[in-house]
């Protein structure tokens, strides 16, 4: 344990430059608890220790020291969680000389023991989610664990340690890991009056809604430790069931989720800005308990998909990282590309109509074909309509009839016309959606005309219900 | 079965219930689980992924079991453990408390619980690097080149640094394999025998794609192509044929039997009821000139105007058997070589001087792809070809 307090059992009330000086004796009180409060949004842990100290009456020195840890030395706070009303903090000295360390001058009404609880910001410590999906071999359903992950890379070990991880995303004005790298001194240069008051603020919150700290036995071996879930203003935290021992450079993963039976619907969809100029396959959930889940939010994190491949085995699908899903929300997962359904657009024809000419030097325009004769020679084509005549072609050699939704979009002066009961996803992107049989094609055929030059007035698709032809 | 030195599995037994497990865990009395079934999975484009099945001897209580991989590429976050059934008569119940990962080391460490001291049969896997899958052909075609039989291989490179006992291999479609698989080693597997499938012989012109075998005599190179369609009726289509080299032979005729070498090419991935088109060389036997014979814009209205383009082949085949010549053109890259490209699409028709036999394929033509057939007679008895002109007369319409 590098992180320790020490008790300065001294002759007679010293002044802080004597502390600087060699110490002669020391007590050295041992963690009673420890609670780590992990964010995944930023480097940041915050610690509460308790330790009990006895106190004599009168002034009472203590050293407290993180030496090679990751410790904010702005955030350190002390408390007295017992006979606080005859304990009090008179002064908190950063000496020059030991950078990772402090002393607190303790002033107490009584001779006795004391409970105190310390909290410090601390970098190193992280946590972090994941997610294994194993689809049924029908991919109708499929059964969802999430876990959580923490690092210790801290330099601190913590033995026993109450976990809460929070879920959300915190402000920070300046990054954990360089305040405790840096001297106090020039921390004090550094610090503002908003990021003070923001870690008073943050301290307060997360202290008065931790629950109680030390005293809890481990959980029972036969039962892994349930990850326990509450809502936290902005945030979601989980605290693991239990305590956990997490050494320096090790790291710990345990089951956060455990769902079955999760209701899975599959999609193809083409949406080139989304997902790249590919027709993917979709695995689509609802974080909800129609679906078997909605218990908890889904933090950021790698889902790792597999699928019963109905030999005994597993298939590996993809792994994609997902964002923060809230309780209620979807859950897409793309598959990549599916070698067999094959997705095709051809361009059957193009030609041009509602020409208009400009008649040089003069703001005269005159349409081609409206029968007016011979138009004059020097003129510039100033305006047209331009079709093009498509057939989205998609051939499905899967077992199963698949679901395709299709998103195009389009710039300028657009009208789409078809017969597909396209609808506009946005101003400029039109999507429509077809079923294709197990075995079968279809050929989807939309013509887009796009008016250009003076033609164009607009920039924006319309739709028009037309049949056509190939 | 062997023990593998390089991915290793061992059992520990925790004394001290209370312990802080993972960091006392590393000197232990040990157990050390064979493998009793491995399957390498090759369905993934991209990734390998092997199960492995252990039994495990548990105690009632907390367990640790190490997984260990030294100088092998195995990812992991992929690593998955499962117990699949308890071994014997007793119901234990197995659980996996927590899997911690010690600093600077390739492996990690499962916390089990068990209900009961027993074994469980688990299985664990994981994607491994270096364990590489690749596919390639062997087409022996008949004399006559109606039909050929199509040997599809799988062969494994195994680089893993690892050795795998005997091992159930799938690509993901076709039989599953089991095989050994050593270090280091190269295993080609036949998949499948495709026996009698139609064979379809190809001549094709195209600008674009294949360009001018003498570009001053403006003679177009014309390759000779075996195209495969993958599908039932050409006793194929049981699955897509994937990306490999296909070596092309033909049948001998001689007491041997033995095969004469075409050539090789590349099979692209083709999917069911597509087409695999395979190159077998340059036919220098038939002879397409290609000239641009007419090339006049016609004023439509001030600078807007049509242009009318002629393009003229004159073919030979001098081989002894009639063929049909595939004539491909960019609508393109015509109004592109005689009036410049202006970056707009071609709009197009089919002029009255066009003579081609059955006129445009429609099935395969696209806005600015066309093709056309030529049936060609054989070369005649005195070994004279005849010369068939064809006319592609294109307007392109709306040009400025």
């Amino acid at each position: 344990m590098k992180l320790q307090i020490a008790v300065l059992v001294l002759a007679s009330a010293l002044t802080a430059a004597a502390w600087g000086r060699n110490v002669d004796l020391s007590t050295v009180p041992n963690r009673d608890s420890v609670q780590l409060t992990i964010y995944n949004s930023e480097d940041l842990t915050l610690v509460r220790e308790t330790r009990t100290v006895t106190f004599k009456k009168g002034t009472n020195p203590l050293q407290f020291s993180w030496a090679n840890t990751l410790i904010d030395p702005t955030s350190v706070e002390l408390r007295f969680l017992s006979n606080a009303d005859k304990l009090e903090v008179l002064d908190t000295t950063f000496p020059q000389d030991k950078p990772q360390m402090l002393y607190w001058n303790v002033q107490s009404d009584f001779d006795g023991e004391a409970n105190l609880e310390i909290t410090y910001f601390t970098s190193g410590i992280t946590w972090s989610a994941d997610y294994l999906l194993v689809a049924d071999r029908d991919e109708g359903q499929a059964g969802l664990e999430g876990f959580v992950r923490v690092s210790n890379s801290s330099g601190e070990e913590y033995e026993n340690a109450q976990v809460r991880l929070v879920v959300g995303t915190i402000n920070l004005v300046e990054k954990i890991a360089q305040l405790a790298r840096i001297p106090m001194s020039e921390v004090d240069g550094l610090r503002s009056d908003d990021k003070d008051r923001y870690r008073q603020l943050a301290l307060r919150d997360v202290a008065v809604t931790a629950s109680g700290l030390g005293g809890q036995a481990p959980v029972a071996a036969e039962a892994p430790p349930r990850v326990i879930k509450e809502g936290l203003s902005e945030y979601f935290v989980f605290t693991i069931e239990g305590t956990q021992t997490i050494p320096n450079g090790w790291s710990k993963r345990l089951r956060s989720i455990a769902a079955q039976d999760v209701t899975l619907k599959i999609q193809y969809r083409y949406r080139p800005q989304e997902y790249g100029e590919e027709l993917v396959r979709m695995y689509l959930l609802t974080n909800d308990k129609d679906s078997k889940l909605g218990t908890t939010p889904m933090p950021d994190g790698v889902v790792r998909i597999f699928r019963d491949n109905g030999r005994d085995g597993l298939s590996y699908l993809f792994s994609r990282p997902i964002k923060y899903v809230p309780i209620g929300d979807k859950i897409e997962l793309n598959l990549g590309p599916d070698p067999e359904v094959i997705f095709e657009l051809v361009k059957l024809r193009v030609f041009r109509d509602d020409i208009w000419m400009k008649m040089h030097g003069m703001d005269v325009f005159r349409r081609v074909d409206d029968g007016a004769g011979q138009i004059e020679v020097k003129s510039d084509v100033a305006g047209w309509d331009e079709h093009a005549v498509f057939s989205q072609r998609i051939r499905n050699y899967s077992a199963r009839p698949i679901d395709v939704e299709i998103r195009r979009s389009f710039d300028g002066h657009v009208v789409f016309r078809n017969s597909l009961k396209a609808t506009l996803h946005d101003y400029h992107t039109v999507q429509f959606t077809t079923t294709v049989d197990a075995g079968k094609k279809t050929d989807l055929l939309f013509e887009v005309l796009s008016h250009e030059g003076r033609n164009s007035k607009q920039n924006n698709v319309t739709l028009e219900d037309a049949q056509i032809q190939p | 079965m062997k023990i593998n030195r390089r991915i290793g599995w061992w059992i520990v037994w925790v004394i001290l219930a209370s312990a802080p497990a993972a960091a006392q865990a590393r000197i232990k009395l040990i157990t050390l689980p064979v493998r009793e079934r491995v399957e390498i999975q090759l369905d993934n484009p991209s990734a390998t992924l092997v199960e492995e099945e252990r039994i495990i001897p548990l105690v009632k209580g907390e367990n640790q079991a190490d997984f260990s991989w030294a100088n092998t590429q195995i990812d992991p976050s992929t690593i998955l453990f499962r117990v699949i059934a308890p071994v014997g008569e007793k119901n234990i119940d197995v659980q996996v408390l927590s899997v911690s990962y010690p600093p600077n080391e390739a492996s990690l460490v499962w916390a089990i619980a068990a209900s009961d001291s027993g074994s469980a049969r688990v299985r664990i896997s994981y994607i491994l690097g270096n364990l590489d899958k690749s596919f390639s052909y062997r087409a022996v075609a008949a004399r006559d080149e109606s039909a050929l039989t199509l040997y599809q291989y799988i062969r494994l490179e195994n680089l893993a640094n690892e050795e795998f006992g005997s091992t159930g291999l799938w690509a993901g479609f076709g039989k599953r394999f089991l095989r050994p698989i050593g270090i280091n080693e190269t295993k080609e597997i036949l998949m499948e025998k495709f026996q009698n499938v139609p064979v379809r012989k190809t001549y094709t012109c195209d600008p674009q794609e294949f360009g001018y075998i003498d570009p001053a005599q403006k003679k177009l190179r014309v390759p000779m192509h075996y195209v495969l369609k993958n599908d039932k009726a050409d006793n194929l289509g049981s699955a897509a044929l994937p990306f490999g080299k296909v070596r092309i032979f033909i049948a001998g005729s001689g007491a041997d039997q033995a095969t004469t070498f075409l050539g090789e090419d590349w099979g692209r991935f083709t999917p069911i009821d597509d087409e695999m088109r395979l190159y077998l060389g340059v036919a220098q036997d038939v002879v397409v000139k290609r000239t641009i014979e007419r090339n006049e814009k016609i004023r439509v209205a001030g600078h807007l105007f049509n242009r009318d383009i002629i393009v003229k082949y004159e073919i030979q085949n001098f081989k002894d058997k009639p063929i049909t010549l595939d004539v491909w053109e960019n609508a393109r890259l015509i109004r592109d070589e005689v009036g410049g490209d202006n970056g707009r699409d071609v709009q197009w028709d089919l002029g009255d001087q066009t003579n081609f036999d059955g006129g445009l394929d429609n099935q395969k033509s696209t806005f600015d792809k066309l093709l056309f057939h030529v049936p060609l007679p054989a070369r005649d008895q005195d070994g004279k070809a005849q010369t068939i002109t064809r006319k592609l007369h294109l307007i392109v319409k709306n040009e400025w």
